[in-house]
């Protein structure tokens, strides 16, 4: 994908957002929206290292629940301002989880789920332990300042202008993925994951490309913390729960993650059955998990997959039609 | 060149394993084998399933730890090296398996393999690669939607992009037509000859083996042998007996 390709969509997809906000009168929605968005950035971090390593992770609310905690420890210990404390909760996550990273990445298939749920698991209990500081199981407040990023706490706080933010952060840091992916390195992940010893026997040393994008995710899964840490202005231990983390690989798997979008949607339509069906089923997971397995069955690609599909199929000489002809002639 | 007993680097040599052993407890895949590769030269290997043949590539290009021995390219030791530094200085191998990048398009793969060589213009040399072995036309097909035939050379051309200096083909004809092999093996002597790259090749289609190789190396029970002219080879009674069978 160019630039200009990223670009354009870009564009389009933050003045969609923008017409949202402008014309979506109930504050009830545009919260709901924004819940979605910020779960959004949260589970496209799941999907990157799904993706792009080839590895589900079990305990990725370590990154989006600790990205909330670290930004509200030391907005709490009044140690930098409140930007400056954002920028350096993602810098440490992200250090933090190339390290981390380094070490794990070797480890194959579920048994990477098993130490990454054993990971967010550990960061669960010890913060719900450490009753002082950190408030325990009661949790923490987050105490932003009268103004962050130059905006006036009290606009800032509006739903139209968090689901607005929420947005404007979750396209451009989709864009900035595809654009990262198109590249070089896009190519060496691609290919450490599709076959890590023929990858080496290419020359590529395999460690610090899968350590980068394991990395990249807690990164993107942090974004998405440090804006529900915004949104709510209190982060409690749940957000760091295993629970979460598999619901949000429930969002990954219904959206796809073939395509960097799928994670999104998956996590939009969750929020959407929430609101509709939780109105007249208190149960309403049990039906969300008959989504998830008519998905896994019917949809192995996801939601995104089965639109682009359709897509295509209206399109009868769309790219990949296009592509097997040109194969077939190819071979004649 | 013949297979050899030397601990001394041999100055004609690109590639020289001494005394190479891999055991695997009690098992021995590898028992102190030795032979040696010169510049644009063919050696195959041939023996029985599990006389240690794919084991002796693994062991060269890094893919298993030696218990004992060296292996030496260009009269440097890289033994204690991994499997990338050895690419990078030139030794590069194909799969038993077709070992390719599934999800990646031909070209986009081949060109990726050549930029990790540090070739500069890498999509001219992907390219060059990619003609020598017909797949040019196939440049925008997605790995997995090839045919078994297309995927063996593409992992030949993975394997052949950067130029190396020595080459170690892990039968490369396995599951091809009759006529698939033949046109591979043809491909594959051209190029040598072209691009002065030596060879190891281990393949069980005794045609091509003693077709396009220089030296024959045999294989039984993780030793070598007999080595010599594919002449020499066939006239040997020991190897007559062991692998190739009266009527060879």
């Amino acid at each position: 994908m160019t630039f200009l390709q990223v670009a354009v969509r870009a564009i389009a997809a933050l003045a969609l957002g923008a017409a949202a906000a402008a014309f979506v009168g109930s504050d009830a929605v545009l919260s709901l929206l924004a819940q979605a968005t910020i779960y959004a950035l949260f589970a496209s971090g799941v999907g990157l290292l799904l993706r792009q390593n080839g590895s589900a992770s079990f305990g990725h609310a370590l990154f989006f629940g600790g990205a909330g905690y670290g930004v509200a420890a030391l907005l709490k210990l009044q140690a930098m301002p409140a930007e400056l404390a954002i920028l350096a909760t993602l810098a440490a996550m992200t250090l933090l989880a190339f390290l981390v990273g380094l070490v794990i990445v070797r480890v194959p298939g579920i048994a990477f789920g098993m130490v990454t749920l054993a990971m967010g698991q550990m960061a669960f209990l010890s913060t719900s332990r450490a009753r002082g500081f950190l408030g325990g199981a009661d949790g923490l407040s987050v105490e932003w300042p009268a103004t962050v990023f130059g905006m006036a706490q009290s606009d800032l706080f509006r739903p139209a202008t968090l689901f607005m933010l929420s947005w404007a952060t979750l396209v451009v840091v989709l864009a900035a993925l595809a654009l990262l992916l198109a590249s070089r390195f896009g190519s060496v992940t691609e290919a450490v994951r599709d076959n890590e010893e023929r990858a080496r026997f290419i020359g590529i040393a395999t460690l610090v490309p899968r350590a980068a994008i394991y990395a990249l995710s807690a990164l993107v899964s942090g974004t998405g913390g440090v804006l529900a840490a915004l949104n709510t202005g209190f982060v409690s231990p749940e957000s760091l729960h295993w629970s979460l983390s598999g619901m949000t690989l429930m969002m990954v798997i219904v959206g796809g993650f073939k395509t960097l979008w799928g994670p999104a949607l998956g996590a939009v339509v969750y929020f959407l059955f929430k609101d509709v069906l939780g109105d007249y089923a208190t149960h309403w997971m049990s039906i969300f998990g008959v989504v998830l397995i008519a998905v896994i069955v019917f949809a192995p690609t996801g939601l995104a997959g089965l639109l682009q599909r359709l897509v295509r199929r209206r399109a009868p000489l769309a790219a990949s039609a296009a592509a097997a002809l040109e194969v077939r002639d190819a071979r004649a | 060149m013949n297979a050899m007993n030397s601990s001394q680097p041999h100055p004609s040599c690109v590639l020289q394993a001494d005394e190479v052993a891999i055991h695997y407890g009690g098992v021995k895949a590898l028992d102190g084998v030795s032979l040696t590769l010169g510049a644009g030269q063919i050696r195959g290997l041939i023996g029985p399933n599990g006389a240690g043949k794919s084991t002796v590539i693994d062991a060269i290009t890094g893919r298993r730890r030696l218990t004992r021995g060296r292996v030496l390219l260009q009269g440097e030791d890289v033994s204690a090296l991994g499997a990338v530094a050895r690419r990078r200085r030139g030794l590069s191998r194909s799969f038993q398996r077709t070992s390719v990048f599934g999800q990646m398009k031909v070209r986009q793969q081949v060109e990726l393999a050549s930029h990790k060589m540090g070739v500069a213009d890498s999509g001219a040399d992907a390219d060059a690669v990619l003609r020598e072995l017909d797949l040019l036309r196939l440049a925008g097909a997605t790995a997995e939607d090839l045919g078994y035939g297309e995927q063996r050379r593409l992992d030949l051309a993975l394997a052949l992009v950067g130029r190396p200096s020595v080459l170690l083909l892990d039968e490369p004809m396995a599951g091809l037509s009759v006529q698939e092999s033949h046109d591979l093996a043809r491909h594959l002597k051209q190029l040598i000859s072209r691009w002065s790259v030596s060879v190891l090749l281990v393949e069980h289609d005794m045609d091509v083996v003693f077709g396009i190789s220089d030296e024959v190396t045999v294989f039984e029970l993780g030793r070598v042998i007999a080595s010599g002219t594919p002449a020499e080879v066939r006239a040997n009674p020991r190897v007559r007996e062991a692998y190739l069978g009266s009527a060879a």
